[in-house]
């Protein structure tokens, strides 16, 4: 019964001040570079028109949420791993999750949007598209498993678990348009070939918006473990705060 | 005790993932969100509804009091499409698309038109800028 949360190495920041100004400033840069060529340098595909540029973001965003749900996985790997195991991991896991939710929020939102002006239709119930809605719920699920009180070992316990089953989905989602017939396109860049079916800037903007969206992930996930960190203070001051006032040592 | 709890959580785990890829692979047969046109001719006696793909037929398409009619085909089969409604915007000849409906009924020439009320355009994964040469005009959906 000697189990506690190793905190030998319980950092209150994730990345060092300087660096994490490097990639929020790589961030900012990167987004204004993203937006000069989805909208200027690019040209427009000549099937779809100025529909594609929504391309520029809804990939990004797809790629970011697979990192984010894949740095989840690993940190509660991490965490479960006796040796390596630190409420470093948890936290991260837990921050990464959230923002991994976003994405895919956001994903399947600008498929939408894209899918009206192409396809014709908001939604369509192919298995690309379900399986990505049922990520979203998979993860807010994880969100909710965090939020139910418990012993900070118990609920990290059950949070890593639970990160560990949800992420089966992830290969599910990005292989779905192979093994189905969908109404969703292949993927066009990290396909079996490894081939991409794009062309010059095209790729490049396409690249552009996966670096920014990566750095994006970064310095959101940065700022979310730091903020992970000082609620954690926050519970144990008011706890403590609240025992003394029991006890009667405060008015 | 707790060696057991760790099995336990670990069957837990197991069972989820076999679950999981048993559904996975139970669905895959059942997951066709359509049928090529050479499929769909197998069971033109069917009444159920279904997504039908193919290439639009160039010079086959005009206008109808309800819509429009048009004919697709896979490369192997060409049937006729009747739709209700307005084609989508990137519609034209030679475009990839779905059709959701159902066969009507046999006609006197004895074959059946196909009923939409959806058209989908299923576009395809390459992404061209205007100034290449395209090589191949129309992509059939494959699948």
């Amino acid at each position: 019964m000697s189990e506690k949360i190793n905190n030998r190495d319980d950092r209150s920041a994730l990345l060092p001040r300087a660096v994490g100004r490097v990639v929020d400033s790589l961030t900012l840069v990167s987004i204004g570079a993203l937006t000069f060529f989805g909208l200027w340098a690019s040209p427009a595909d000549v099937v779809q028109g100025d529909a594609q540029r929504i391309m520029y973001l809804h990939v990004p965003a797809a790629w970011a949420a697979y990192v984010a749900f894949g740095i989840t996985t690993l940190a509660s790997l991490l965490w479960l791993w006796p040796r390596t195991r630190s409420a470093v991991w948890d936290r991260v896991a837990g921050a990464s999750a959230e923002i991994g939710l976003i994405f895919t929020g956001l994903t399947l939102l600008l498929g939408s949007l894209w899918g009206r002006p192409v396809w014709g239709v908001w939604w369509a119930w192919d298995a690309r598209l379900v399986s990505t809605a049922v990520l979203f719920f998979l993860y807010l699920g994880y969100l909710a498993i965090r939020a139910v009180p418990a012993e900070p070992i118990v609920r990290a316990r059950r949070s890593a678990i639970t990160a560990v089953i949800v992420f089966i989905d992830v290969p599910i989602v990005h292989f779905s348009v192979n093994w189905w017939r969908t109404l969703h396109q292949k993927a066009t860049v990290f396909n079996p070939e490894l081939n991409p079916e794009i062309h010059g800037v095209m790729a490049l903007t396409l690249w552009i918006g996966v670096v920014a969206f990566t750095l994006l992930y970064v310095s959101l996930l940065n700022r979310r473990y730091q903020l992970a960190y000082l609620e954690e203070g926050l519970e144990e001051t008011a706890l403590d705060s609240a025992i003394l006032q029991r006890s009667g040592g405060v008015k | 005790m707790k060696g057991r709890r760790a099995w336990v959580a670990i069957g837990i785990c197991a069972v989820a993932v076999i679950a999981i890829i048993g559904l996975a692979v139970q669905l895959s047969g059942n997951v066709v969100y359509y049928r090529t046109v050479s499929e769909a001719v197998k069971i033109r006696s069917s009444q159920a509804r279904f997504r039908l793909a193919g290439a639009v037929v160039p010079g086959t398409i005009s206008e109808t009091s309800t819509g429009v009619s048009f004919e697709v085909t896979d490369g192997k089969k060409t049937v006729t499409i009747n739709h209700r409604g307005d084609p989508p915007q990137l519609f034209k000849p030679g475009a990839p698309v779905l059709c959701e409906g159902a066969w009507g009924a046999a006609t006197a020439s004895g074959v059946a038109a196909f009923n939409s009320d959806r058209i989908m355009i299923k576009h395809g994964e390459e992404y061209t800028p205007p100034k290449v040469k395209v090589t191949t005009t129309t992509s059939l959906p494959r699948g």
